[in-house]
């Protein structure tokens, strides 16, 4: 996964998105490792157009998809869909269109929670205590 | 919403002090009980936020790294 080089190529092609999940959570002091970058992208058709044409050239493919079914990969693809898990030649990339709890860091924490997965709570101790500390006075 | 800055002068001593001293029944001492290294999180919250992710995609690519040797040795006996 090289997400830095991914996360400027996006920023660079003028992507309007923001990182989620375990990256967001690293950004915020988490010491979990996560191999996949998740973000959350605005739905605007220009925006759309943008994100497929970024990454195209890294070719994106759903993760499972059999090898050698075709696959259209434009702005129509993203359009159709609310939830893209991507390989790519930079790694994996989780597309999301509509994630509940964006917003402040409180607000992604208690998205987590609400989600109940295992892999998300065991998260949360850790979250919250970095959120504790961080807490102005 | 707020940018993402790195934590400076007091309000990083503060944090520090909060997760080295956590106040009881809260949320750091919950952490710590759960086997949460919080030395672990001192270190990374004295870096700027781009420092550490890149400190952990360091170590991402690392573990990749030794599992890719060891799957290669699983193989080849």
């Amino acid at each position: 996964m090289n997400f830095e080089r991914l996360i400027q190529h996006l920023s660079d092609s003028g992507v309007e998105f923001v990182v989620i999940g375990g990256w967001a959570a690293i950004f915020h002091g988490s010491t979990h490792v996560t191999n996949d970058l998740d973000i959350c992208y605005s739905r605007d058709k220009q925006n759309l157009r943008r994100l497929a044409g970024a990454l195209a050239p890294f070719h994106p493919r759903p993760r499972g998809f059999p090898d050698g079914l075709p696959f259209v990969w434009d702005a129509t693809t993203l359009a159709n869909g609310t939830i893209l898990t991507l390989t790519t030649d930079l790694g994996t990339l989780d597309l999301l269109a509509e994630v509940s709890g964006i917003g402040t860091y409180e607000e992604a924490t208690a998205a987590k929670k609400s989600a109940g997965r295992p892999k998300d709570l065991l998260m949360l101790p850790e979250l919250e205590g970095l959120l504790e500390a961080s807490e102005d006075d | 919403m707020d940018a993402l800055l790195p934590l400076t002068g007091e309000d990083l001593a503060r944090v520090v002090e909060r997760l080295r001293n956590p106040k009881p029944g809260g949320k750091v001492e919950a952490a710590t009980q759960f086997g949460v290294d919080v030395t672990l999180l001192i270190e990374q919250v004295k870096l700027s936020p781009a420092d550490r992710a890149r400190r952990m995609h360091s170590l991402a690519m690392a573990a990749e790294s030794v599992r890719g040797a060891a799957t290669k040795t699983k193989h080849e006996l």
